[in-house]
C-alpha cells in the first residue's frame, strides 16, 4: 500500500483546498476514482468542472443532485472498480434555495426568504455564499451514512480557509447584534425596557442605513434578516457539527498546488492559514509538476541529457548512408531536441525546487505526490484512471 | 463594441481581468512601466488583497494611499474595508458616527454580507481616483490599471447597477450607482481588456466571459491577451526527420534519444494544442488579440517585465498580433 492508498481506505472525507487554477477538481475526481477502484463507496462533491470533466463524471444536468458514475468505459480496459463512484456538482443559487427550505421552520418564512429581493441578489451574485454552501452540502452527505468516503472540491475561493471559517461565521453572525437591531426595528409591538432599548438602537441603525442606500432596499434587508434570523437555531446547530467533522481523525486536508510561482505563493499562505486553525494537512499533490521522461515511465522526471556532440551521435547512428541536405537538417534536429531537452530539465528542476520549499512549511509527515505534465485536458474516466498511478506513489524523498 | 487596439492607453480606466494564475498582474505591470516610460501618470489598483503586485515590483507593502513603486509607476491596493470606512465618512455628515460605524466590528460584519456593499464602495472609490486632478487641473494619474482579481468580480461590478435596479430609491446610492454606470459604459473613458491561457479551460471560460460580456454589458472591450504561448519547437523539416531518427535510436539501443525525441513530441503537441485554443479564441472573440510568448524560468525581474510592456504596446501600436506575424494578419476590428 502506497502513496495515498492507505488514506482512501482508512478516512472517511478527504477535503481538496488550494488555489483556483491548479486543477482542483480533476485531481478531486481521479483520487476518488481511485478510491473506487480500491472498493470503497465514493461521491466526489466538485464544483463547476470544465465541460468535458463533467461529461465524464455524468454531470451534464444542471441541477445538483447526486449521481453514479458508470465505470463501463474503464472495464472495457480490463480495469476492475469493485467500489462505485458517485458525483453531484454545486449549483450556488439552487443550492442555496435546497438550503433554505431545509432549514426553514415552516414554509412560511421559507418562501419569505426565497422571494426577497435582497436574498435573491445575495444568492445569485456572492461568491462568498459558496464557502458556506459547500459545507452544508457537505454536512447533509456526510450524515446520509451511504458513502464510505466523501471528497470534497472547494470553491476557489479568494480566500479558500473561508471553509473553515464560513460556517461559524455565518451562525455568529445571525447572533450579532446588529441583525437584532434590524429585526427588532422591523418588528412591532414588543414592549419592556429592553426591547424599547433595542427598538431605539435599531432604529437609529435603520435610519442610517436608510440614509446611505435608501428606503427600499432597507425595508427588504430587514425583512431578509427576520427571515433569516428565525433560522439561528438551525445554523448553530451545523456550524458546530461541521467544524467537528472538518477537525475529526477520520478527515485528511489534501493540499493541492502547480508549481507555478503565483500557485505556490497562494498555496503557502494557505497553508499557514490551514494550521493555524488547528487542521493539519495530510497531503500535498504538485499537479503539472514536471515533464515526464517517456511514455512508458510515468513516474521518470526528465534531467539534463549531458553535452550535444552532434556529429558523432550522426555518424554512429547513420554512418554515411545521409545526403548532405539531411545530414544538415539532423544537426539542427539534434541541437534542437538537446534545447527542448534542457529547457525541460530546467523547469523540472526549478518545480522540483519550489515543492521542497513548500514542503518545508508543511508537517513533516506530509505525503508528497506529484503528478506529471499531461498533454490534454482530462476528457474521460480513462484519463483519470491514468492519473492513479501519480497518486500512488510518494515522492516525499525527493 | 470593440476599440482599436491603439488606443488602449487613452483611456482613463484600463479594467483588467483574467483566471487567477494567467499572468495578469505581471502584464498589467509591464503595461504601467511602459506607459510611465512613455511620459504618463500610471496608477496600478489592485481589487483584493493578493500581495502579488507587492511581489512584481519588489517593495514591502502596498496599501489603501498610492505609492511610487518604482519605474514611474505608483500602485496602491483597494481592499474593501478601507473603501468602506472612506463611503462612510463621505456620507454620514457627523465625524464622530461615521468613525463610529467603521470601528464597530459587528457593522462591519454586516456591510460585509449585505447585497453589493462591498462592490458599491469599491466603484466609490474607482470614481474618486478617476475624478482626481492635481493642481494644474490634469488628471492626477493617467491612465489608471485596474487589476480585477477573478473573472467573477468584474461581472459583479458590471453586474451592480442590474442588481440594484428598483432597490434603491433616490438617495446618494442612487447617483453614485448611475454614476458608476456612466463611468464603466463611457467608451471612450473604461475599456476591459481579458488575460488568459492557451489552455482549453481557461479558453472556454474566456469565451463564455466574452459572451456574457457582449450581451449583457455596455463596457467598451479591449484588448485579449493571450499569455504563455509556447513556441513551436521544431520546424516542419525537422519533424519530418523525426521518425528516422527514432527508429535509428531505438535500433542501436540510444535510450536518451528516444527519451529526447519523446520530449520534442509532447512539446509539439503542447504548441499544437496552444495554436488550436488561439484559433478557437480568435473565432469566437471578436476582440484583437496579443499573443504573449512562455518566457522560460518563470522568475521575472523588473526588466524583464518593462521589455514585455515595451514589446506588447508596440505590438498594439502597430496593430500586430505577435512578433512573428506579418502585418496582414491584422487582429479583426
Amino acid at each position: 500500500m502506497s502513496g495515498i492508498d492507505e488514506l482512501l481506505l482508512r478516512q472517511r472525507l478527504l477535503v481538496a483546498i488550494g488555489p483556483g487554477g491548479v486543477g482542483k477538481t480533476t485531481i478531486s475526481a481521479a483520487i476518488a476514482l481511485r478510491a473506487a477502484e480500491l472498493g470503497r463507496r465514493t461521491l466526489v462533491l466538485t464544483i463547476d468542472p470544465a465541460k468535458r470533466l463533467a461529461d465524464a463524471l455524468g454531470l451534464t444536468g444542471l441541477d445538483d443532485r447526486i449521481r453514479e458514475v458508470p465505470t463501463a468505459a474503464l472495464a472495457k480496459q480490463g480495469v476492475e472498480v469493485p467500489g462505485a463512484l458517485y458525483a453531484a456538482m454545486f449549483d450556488n443559487a439552487a443550492s442555496m434555495d435546497a438550503l433554505m427550505q431545509r432549514v426553514a421552520p415552516d414554509a412560511e418564512t421559507r418562501d419569505r426568504v426565497l422571494q426577497n429581493r435582497v436574498y435573491r441578489a445575495m444568492a445569485g451574485t456572492l461568491a462568498r455564499s459558496h464557502a458556506y454552501l459547500a459545507m452544508e452540502r457537505l454536512h447533509e452527505v456526510m450524515n446520509s451514512g451511504d458513502y464510505d468516503l466523501v471528497i470534497l472540491d472547494t470553491p476557489p475561493a479568494r480566500n479558500a480557509l473561508d471553509i473553515l471559517d464560513a460556517p461559524s461565521r455565518l451562525a455568529s453572525f445571525l447572533e450579532e447584534g446588529v441583525v437584532k437591531w434590524f429585526v427588532n426595528a422591523g418588528s412591532k409591538g414588543r414592549r419592556g425596557l429592553r426591547a424599547r432599548l433595542m427598538q431605539g438602537s435599531g432604529a437609529a441603525a435603520t435610519k442610517l442605513f436608510e440614509v446611505i442606500v435608501g428606503k427600499e432596499l432597507t425595508r427588504e434587508t430587514i425583512a431578509f434578516f427576520e427571515a433569516f434570523y428565525s433560522m439561528r437555531e438551525g445554523f448553530h446547530q451545523r456550524a458546530s457539527d461541521i467544524q467537528q467533522m472538518l477537525r475529526a481523525a477520520d478527515t485528511s486536508f489534501v493540499l493541492v498546488s502547480s508549481t507555478d510561482a503565483t500557485h505556490l505563493t497562494d498555496a503557502e499562505a494557505l497553508a499557514s492559514g490551514v494550521g493555524e486553525r488547528g487542521v493539519n494537512i495530510d497531503v500535498a499533490v504538485f499537479n503539472r509538476g514536471y515533464e515526464r521522461l517517456t511514455h512508458a515511465d510515468p513516474l521518470a522526471i526528465v534531467t539534463s541529457a549531458g553535452e550535444l556532440d552532434s556529429p558523432t551521435t550522426i555518424r554512429l547512428l547513420f554512418q554515411d548512408e545521409l545526403h548532405h541536405h539531411e545530414r544538415e537538417i539532423l544537426t539542427s534536429l539534434l541541437s534542437r531536441l538537446h534545447e527542448v531537452r534542457e529547457q525541460a530539465a530546467g523547469s523540472n528542476a526549478r518545480a522540483l525546487e519550489s515543492v521542497a520549499r513548500l514542503r518545508k512549511l508543511l508537517p513533516g509527515d506530509v505525503l508528497a505526490l506529484i503528478v506529471a505534465r499531461l498533454d490534454g485536458d482530462i476528457r474521460d474516466l480513462p484519463g483519470l484512471h491514468a492519473l492513479g498511478p501519480y497518486l500512488a506513489a510518494d515522492r516525499s524523498g525527493l | 463594441m470593440t476599440a482599436s487596439p491603439t488606443s488602449l492607453l487613452d483611456r482613463r480606466l484600463l479594467l483588467f481581468t483574467g483566471k487567477g494564475g494567467v499572468g495578469k498582474t505581471t502584464l498589467v505591470a509591464a503595461l504601467a512601466i511602459e506607459a510611465a516610460r512613455r511620459g504618463r501618470r500610471p496608477l496600478v489598483v489592485e481589487l483584493g488583497h493578493r500581495a502579488s503586485l507587492e511581489s512584481v515590483f519588489e517593495v514591502e507593502t502596498i496599501g489603501y494611499e498610492p505609492r511610487p513603486v518604482g519605474r514611474g509607476v505608483h500602485a496602491m491596493n483597494l481592499d474593501f474595508e478601507s473603501a468602506l470606512a472612506e463611503y462612510f465618512e463621505e456620507h454620514i455628515p457627523v465625524k464622530r458616527v461615521a468613525r463610529t460605524i467603521n470601528r464597530n466590528k459587528t457593522l462591519q460584519k454586516f456591510f460585509h454580507a449585505a447585497p453589493s456593499v462591498p462592490e458599491v464602495a469599491t466603484l466609490n472609490k474607482l470614481s474618486a481616483i478617476e475624478a482626481e486632478r492635481g493642481s494644474d487641473g490634469e488628471p492626477r494619474w493617467d491612465p489608471i490599471f485596474v487589476d480585477l482579481d477573478a473573472t467573477g468580480h468584474a461581472i459583479m461590478l458590471l453586474n451592480l447597477p442590474a442588481v440594484m435596479h428598483g432597490l434603491i430609491g433616490d438617495g446618494p446610492m442612487r447617483r453614485l450607482v448611475d454614476g458608476f454606470t456612466t463611468l464603466l459604459t463611457d467608451p471612450t473613458r473604461t475599456i476591459l481588456s481579458l488575460v488568459t491561457l492557451p489552455l482549453e479551460l481557461p479558453a472556454q471560460e474566456t469565451i463564455e466571459l466574452h459572451q456574457r460580456l457582449v450581451g449583457h454589458h455596455e463596457v467598451a472591450l479591449g484588448v485579449l491577451f493571450v499569455n504563455q504561448v509556447p513556441a513551436r519547437p521544431l520546424t516542419p523539416k525537422q519533424a519530418g526527420m523525426l521518425d528516422r531518427l527514432e527508429h535509428r535510436s531505438r535500433e542501436l539501443g540510444r535510450t536518451t534519444l528516444v527519451d529526447d525525441v519523446a520530449i520534442a513530441r509532447r512539446a509539439m503537441r503542447y504548441h499544437a494544442n496552444a495554436r488550436g485554443q488561439i484559433n478557437r479564441m480568435l473565432r469566437d472573440i471578436d476582440m484583437p488579440m496579443v499573443e504573449l510568448p512562455l518566457v522560460a524560468g518563470r522568475a521575472l525581474n523588473l526588466d524583464t517585465i518593462a521589455a514585455i510592456g515595451d514589446k506588447t504596446l508596440a505590438l498594439l501600436d502597430r496593430g500586430q498580433q505577435r512578433e512573428d506575424t506579418s502585418v496582414t494578419a491584422m487582429p479583426r476590428r
